[in-house]
């Protein structure tokens, strides 16, 4: 036997953080609504037999507007095939937003479940002045209530105490599988206007009963939100964080990756004078080395780039960002609610087109699909970065350095892009109206404990692919440049001859009119898996095919392509859908083949035409 | 206000009000905007505390034509669009509108 627990909620309540606290697992908090939308699981250890927790999406009520609380309130229900339904439901509140908290607790009980109350942020409730009476709180509603900090370490004992209970009661006497569970349908919509209002005084009665609360909230609150939210200020602060980040991402990174940088080439060299000469120590020294490296020296600028996002996310700031900029994006058939979808999608657009989930219009669900993968995700960065590195002089131009103002036109081509293409799609498509109903979640510091889970699943998940399908790729890459050898009459260098070269020649004719040399072309096919073995790809290329093989990577483009035929290159990479399991997302989410099929063609011909135009114009002009 | 003048009550749209108004809700009316799905706009808010009696402060605007606003309702803050805030009918209680 064993039981499951599930921790259901509004967004917002700390659920995920009390998650992460029960499971030891690694999962990341938001204070973004909607961003829970896949199914976490975890066990919970030291219970009288097994013991799973889910975590499920936040959701306000039983009553769904979106296909992130439908999957909740399924769950609950044991409508999901496949999955069965939770023997117990622990419902956590925000201590400091107790009636809508209680409003979703008082729904659920009506099920006739077993159910755990958590009072969740009770040290912010407590500095607050917030006091509640725990004890006729679980009197009044019938449940058993704890309070929980999922901020210390010691938050949780007691809601682990109780769980122990729960499952030593389950493990000797299960409950009958059939419990009873009422059914939604039998309530109508007419019924429900009353019995919210009916509810809610049930509430007030409790409230009165059992919490003291000051009717204001912290003054530094209001403060920060006159500013944040302000619509000149506001978005002057929005334009400031995004452009230091995207600084940051290049000024802070670069003394660890000169680190990096140093350490393989003292790697490479070390191999290359202790192994004997043939097949092996060039496999080593530039299949491993070179192909691995390349990628490797990235790491620190994706953990800066999530830092800042993890950061924003957390402390609340980007759903006042959404709030700011819901009208201009609405103009484009999208709303404020897509802007936590798209910011996700400069980390990675798989992630992003998940979470599109919680954005309850069909239509903006969709073009938010559509135009995900247009925001420059963190694998296309040391793409970007080898290039403009080579290319684009390290030069001031007033406070910002033009490789930064580089990168960040580029993240912008992306952006523009992206709203061009839904006002196109929006043209197409008769509006209905959905409400935008956001809600603005307090500021709270982002907790050390669980940035650093966050920022060490990102830097773990990459560190995997450079050791899995990376590597791979990388070997396989190497065998196809090295064989088969050249001809004992060759004439042109050997790597033109082998498998790679071949494959790189015929496409060459069909990437001839963007400028793309075939060795740019090869590193376009095991980008499909991975945008970022590009940059292996050409190293190893290079490494192998180049005269000098110690040369940095950088130093060889810019002696092998010109200035447009880079440009267009980095614009190829703006585009193009490179990335298989984008393409395989947007088929799940989207459940259409059609669509997946339209979504893939419609990036791969802006690529090309994109680059093509690139090129002429750069090569008209220089 | 000639909307305001329409009722003889001295009540207001929510989206007439400026900002640091603070009122009390009078009632929820249907929004045509929403089409077949106005019924469920009114009770999620209401399930979200925008009920009839409740204490509401509006504390900004969006960029443009002031929309979307932030309202606080029972210590909670929501942003909402023109569209939903004209579903909501208000009185004043301090601030104007």
């Amino acid at each position: 036997m064993s039981i499951r627990f599930a921790l259901v909620g509004n967004p917002n309540c700390g659920k995920t953080s009390l998650f992460n606290r029960l499971t030891g697992a690694r999962a990341k908090v938001a204070n973004y609504p909607g961003v829970t939308v896949e199914r976490r699981s975890g066990s919970i250890t030291h219970m009288a037999e097994p013991a799973e927790l889910l975590d499920l999406p936040g959701t306000y009520s039983l009553f769904v507007t979106s296909p992130d609380e439908q999957v909740a309130r399924d769950v609950i229900l044991g409508k999901i095939s496949g999955e069965a339904q939770p023997d117990v439901l622990i419902a956590v509140i925000d201590a400091t937003n107790l009636r809508l908290g209680l409003r979703l607790v008082m729904e659920l009980k009506s099920l006739n479940r077993p159910m755990i109350l958590a009072l969740n942020q009770m040290d912010a409730a407590r500095s607050r002045g917030i006091t509640i009476n725990t004890a006729g709180l679980a009197r009044d509603i019938g449940m058993p209530v704890i309070e929980t900090v999922a901020v210390k370490r010691s938050g949780t004992d007691e809601l682990r105490k109780l769980l122990a209970e729960f499952s030593a009661n389950h493990a000797k006497n299960p409950l009958a599988k059939d419990t009873q569970t009422l059914s939604l349908n039998n309530i109508d919509d007419l019924s429900r206007d009353d019995s919210i209002e009916e509810l809610y005084q049930h509430i007030e009665t409790i409230m009165q009963a059992h919490v003291i609360q000051p009717v204001d909230l912290p003054r530094w609150q209001e403060r920060l939100d006159s500013v944040v939210m302000h619509p000149i200020l506001g978005l002057v602060v929005l334009f400031t964080i995004l452009m230091v980040v995207f600084q940051a991402v290049f000024a802070w990174a670069a003394p660890v990756m000169d680190l990096i940088d140093a350490g393989t080439t003292v790697l490479g060299d070390a191999a290359s004078s202790s192994l004997p000469d043939g097949i092996l120590k060039d496999f080593i020294v530039q299949g491993l080395i070179a192909g691995l490296g390349s990628v490797i020296i990235f790491l620190p600028q994706i953990i800066i780039l999530f830092f800042f996002i993890l950061v924003l996310e957390d402390t609340g700031y980007l759903t006042r960002a959404a709030f700011l900029l819901d009208r201009p994006m609405r103009g484009l058939g999208i709303s404020g609610r897509s802007f936590i979808p798209l910011l996700s999608s400069f980390a990675c657009a798989i992630p992003g087109i998940m979470s599109t989930r919680s954005i309850s219009d069909p239509r903006e669900r969709f073009i938010t699909i559509m135009i995900a993968p247009l925001m420059t995700c963190s694998a296309r960065l040391p793409v970007y970065a080898l290039i403009i590195g080579a290319f684009i002089p390290e030069q001031s131009v007033g406070i910002f350095n033009l490789q930064g103002l580089t990168l960040f036109a580029l993240y912008l081509a992306g952006v523009v892009s992206a709203a061009i293409i839904a006002l196109i799609m929006r043209r197409n498509q008769a509006r209905e109206h959905y409400p935008l109903l956001l809600e603005l979640p307090s500021y709270r510091w982002p907790m050390a404990y669980h940035l650093l889970m966050g920022l060490k699943e990102r830097a773990w998940i990459f560190l995997r692919r450079v050791g899995t399908i990376i590597l791979a790729l990388s070997i396989v890459l190497w065998v196809l440049v090295t064989f088969p050898g050249a001809p004992a009459d060759a004439v042109r260098p050997a790597i033109e001859y082998s498998f790679a070269g071949q494959l790189g020649g015929w496409m060459q004719h069909l990437f001839a009119p963007l400028g793309f040399t075939w060795e740019m072309c090869i590193a376009l096919i095991p980008a499909m898996a991975a945008r970022e073995v590009a940059v292996s790809a050409l190293a190893t290329v290079y490494a192998v095919g180049g005269d000098n093989v110690d040369a940095a990577l950088g130093t060889a483009l810019g002696q092998a392509w010109s200035l447009p035929v880079a440009l267009a290159y980095l614009v190829w990479f703006v585009y193009a859908p490179q990335c298989i399991a984008t393409i395989a997302v947007v088929k799940r989410e989207t459940n259409s083949m059609k669509s997946t099929i339209w979504f893939t063609l419609y990036l791969f011909a802006l690529a090309y035409f994109a680059a093509w135009l690139t090129y002429t114009i750069a090569s008209w002009l220089i | 206000m000639s909307s305001a003048l329409a009722h003889s009550t001295n009540t207001f749209r929510l989206d007439e009000c400026s900002k640091g108004t603070q009122v009390r809700i009078v009632d929820l009316h249907p929004q045509s905007l929403f089409g077949e799905q106005d019924e469920r706009v009114t009770l999620r808010l209401k399930e979200l505390g925008f009920l009839p009696g409740a204490l509401l402060k509006v504390i900004g605007f969006g960029l443009l034509g002031s929309d979307p606003l932030a309202v606080q309702v029972n210590g909670t803050k929501f942003a909402l669009r023109r569209a939903e805030a004209a579903k909501i009918r208000v009185e004043l209680i301090s601030g104007s509108h």
